[in-house]
């Protein structure tokens, strides 16, 4: 049984001696030569002027935080829709078949219900305007 | 005749590079000669001619200089092409100065090597009086033939270096108050006019 | 951008101004003489409003230049760009000229044209070579007339009075071999190669930078307190070199 995970042992150690032997090699063999122009930040050929620390404006935050959230619901759908066909059955079904006249709506409802739970949420956002870019 | 002259070289017959270092000298060069990233600095026309040999017809990605690079830090040549105004030699200057060892310059075009037909208050007279040049190619502008060749040169150049020489790939420091790579009469002696723009010094009276 | 009231003003001038196709586009005028072509109607209408400021009007390929006194050019261009009679919007140039007889004078030229009647006039100062070089700025007539001022201070030396930054552009900052258009400038500068060379890998990057264009940029309050410091002195530095060297 632990031998099926032979190749990802041997895997991770090839990883590792590869990151070892191009961090090793490049450092033993380069001659480094820093002057203070070549380590300056490269700005065109010209002095930089300034700090590179910018203040980012929120709106990429509030879009990042508001796709995390979304996308959770449609990551939750998934087992959901793996396990469909058992939820729409009243009785467990029998040879992977639902009996006749046994089919529910209860995988439906339970997914519509957790839907309209963030269909709520979707109309508070859109209506605060947090979807409108400028 | 034995004699004391430094400039003289003298050659060990029994003296030879191991097999190990050629071998290993011949692997690095053909690692470097084989893909050497251009920055192209393209100010002016020969920028235009580069594109072109960049481009399908004439493809520079077959000679390994597959990604253009325009920062320095990550390009292996710097392809001057087009003419350089003296307002602009701070910026060229910087530019060589930020890009890693090893390094290399190849002067297309006869503004970036001599000024070309620029003779005059704005341009400066070939680039090797800023920075240091390996390969120079002529035209106004080359052909991409012209530049190709050029760029063969240099893999042949790039060939024939050697781990151990310790002169090669040296950073430079420039003189600190003049900023100057070579002296002032060597760069008064490279910008000299000849032929007929010899006659363009008058002013009126 | 004409108001409606005055389209009827406008529209006698209008049609008169170019020969016109059955479609209403400009017919381009061929076999145009080299002295003696139609004169362009606002030459009259200036030296009816300015009198004796306008010394001469010269027709050569069709185009009317008229030589104005220097001390009435920015009324006149203020006078050319307000009339609704004239309404010359676009500044299309400023330049100068120097010629070779050392006698005449310098010549600063401006390029105008009224977009919507179709018109081009072309104003000139002379400016006796021996006297302080000096014309009104019309900066706060057109906006376009920044740079346009700038490169010909950069390459004649003519200082334009009232521009807020007057400085080379062309040439960098601290170009001391003086001004690069003139006849008496040798071709290839006045300082040796290796010279020049030291000045312009000494000239400073910061230079460019004024207080003017970082306030409009909105970059100036991002800078270090010393960088501020020294581009606000640099400002003043620059200004009283810039009036020494002219006054040398």
């Amino acid at each position: 049984m632990l031998r099926n995970y032979l190749p990802v042992l041997l895997l991770l150690g090839f990883v590792i001696l590869n990151a070892v032997l191009i961090l090793g090699i490049a450092h033993w063999t380069v001659r480094a030569q820093p002057t203070a122009v070549k380590l300056q930040p490269y700005e065109s050929g010209m002095v930089p002027l300034g700090d590179a620390r910018d203040r980012f404006s929120v709106k990429f935050y509030l879009v990042a935080m508001l796709f995390i959230v979304f996308d959770i619901e449609t990551v939750l759908m998934i087992p959901w829709s793996v396990y469909y066909r058992q939820l729409s059955c009243a009785v467990p079904m029998v040879n992977n078949v639902c009996p006749t006249g046994q089919l529910s709506f209860f995988g439906l409802g339970e997914m519509l219900v957790f839907m309209l739970i963030l269909v709520i949420g979707f109309v508070y956002v859109w209506k605060k305007g947090a979807l409108t870019w400028d | 005749m034995p004699t004391n002259d430094a400039r003289l070289v003298t050659v060990d017959p029994a003296a030879q590079d191991g097999w190990v270092a050629t071998r290993l000298d011949f692997l690095v060069n053909w690692a470097r000669a084989g893909s050497l990233w251009p920055m192209p600095f393209g100010t002016a026309c020969c920028a235009i001619e580069f594109m072109a040999t960049a481009a399908s017809r004439f493809d520079l990605a077959r000679f390994g200089m597959e990604r253009l690079s325009y920062s320095p830090r990550q390009a292996d040549v710097l392809i001057c092409a087009g003419r350089v105004p003296l307002k602009l030699a701070p910026v060229l200057r910087r530019i060589y100065q930020q890009m890693p060892q090893p390094k290399w310059v190849i002067s297309m075009g006869a503004c970036a090597s001599t000024g070309g037909m620029f003779d005059n208050y704005a341009v400066v007279q070939g680039i090797d009086t800023i920075i240091p040049v390996d390969v120079y190619v002529p035209g106004c502008p080359p052909r991409p033939e012209a530049l190709i060749h050029g760029i063969i040169m240099l893999q042949k150049k790039v060939m024939q270096e050697r781990l151990k020489d310790r002169e090669l790939h040296v950073e430079m420091e420039p003189d600190p108050t003049s900023q100057l790579y070579i002296p002032p009469s060597r760069i008064d002696e490279l910008s000299e006019p000849f032929g007929n723009s010899v006659h363009q010094t008058r002013s009126a009276p | 951008m004409t108001a409606p009231s005055d389209a009827t003003a406008l529209a006698p001038i209008l049609s008169a101004a170019v020969a016109e196709d059955s479609n209403g586009s400009p017919i381009t005028p061929g076999l145009i003489a080299h002295r003696g072509g139609p004169v362009n109607g606002t030459a009259d209408t200036l030296a009816v409003q300015f009198g004796e400021a306008v010394l001469r009007t010269e027709v050569v390929w069709g185009e009317t230049t008229v030589y104005l006194r220097a001390d009435m050019l920015h009324a006149a261009v203020r006078w050319l760009h307000d009339t609704p009679s004239e309404r010359y919007d676009y500044l299309v140039d400023i330049t100068a000229v120097e010629y070779r007889d050392a006698d005449r004078p310098l010549e600063v030229v401006w390029h105008l044209r009224a977009l919507q009647r179709r018109r081009f006039l072309r104003l000139k100062v002379e400016l006796v070579k021996r006297q302080p070089l000096v014309v009104d700025s019309i900066i706060d007539i057109y906006s376009g007339a920044d740079w346009l001022e700038r490169e010909c201070y950069d390459m004649f030396g003519i200082r334009f009075d009232g521009h807020p930054d007057l400085r080379r552009i062309l040439m960098w900052d601290t170009y001391r071999e003086g001004f690069p258009l003139r006849k008496d400038f040798p071709l290839r500068g006045r300082f040796s190669r290796a010279e020049q060379l030291k000045q312009a890998l000494a000239a400073d990057p910061e230079a460019r930078y004024s207080v003017n264009e970082l306030s409009i940029a909105e970059a100036f309050d991002s800078l270090p307190e010393d960088m501020k410091r020294r581009i606000a002195a640099r400002d003043e530095t620059a200004r009283d070199n810039a009036a020494a060297e002219f006054d040398a």
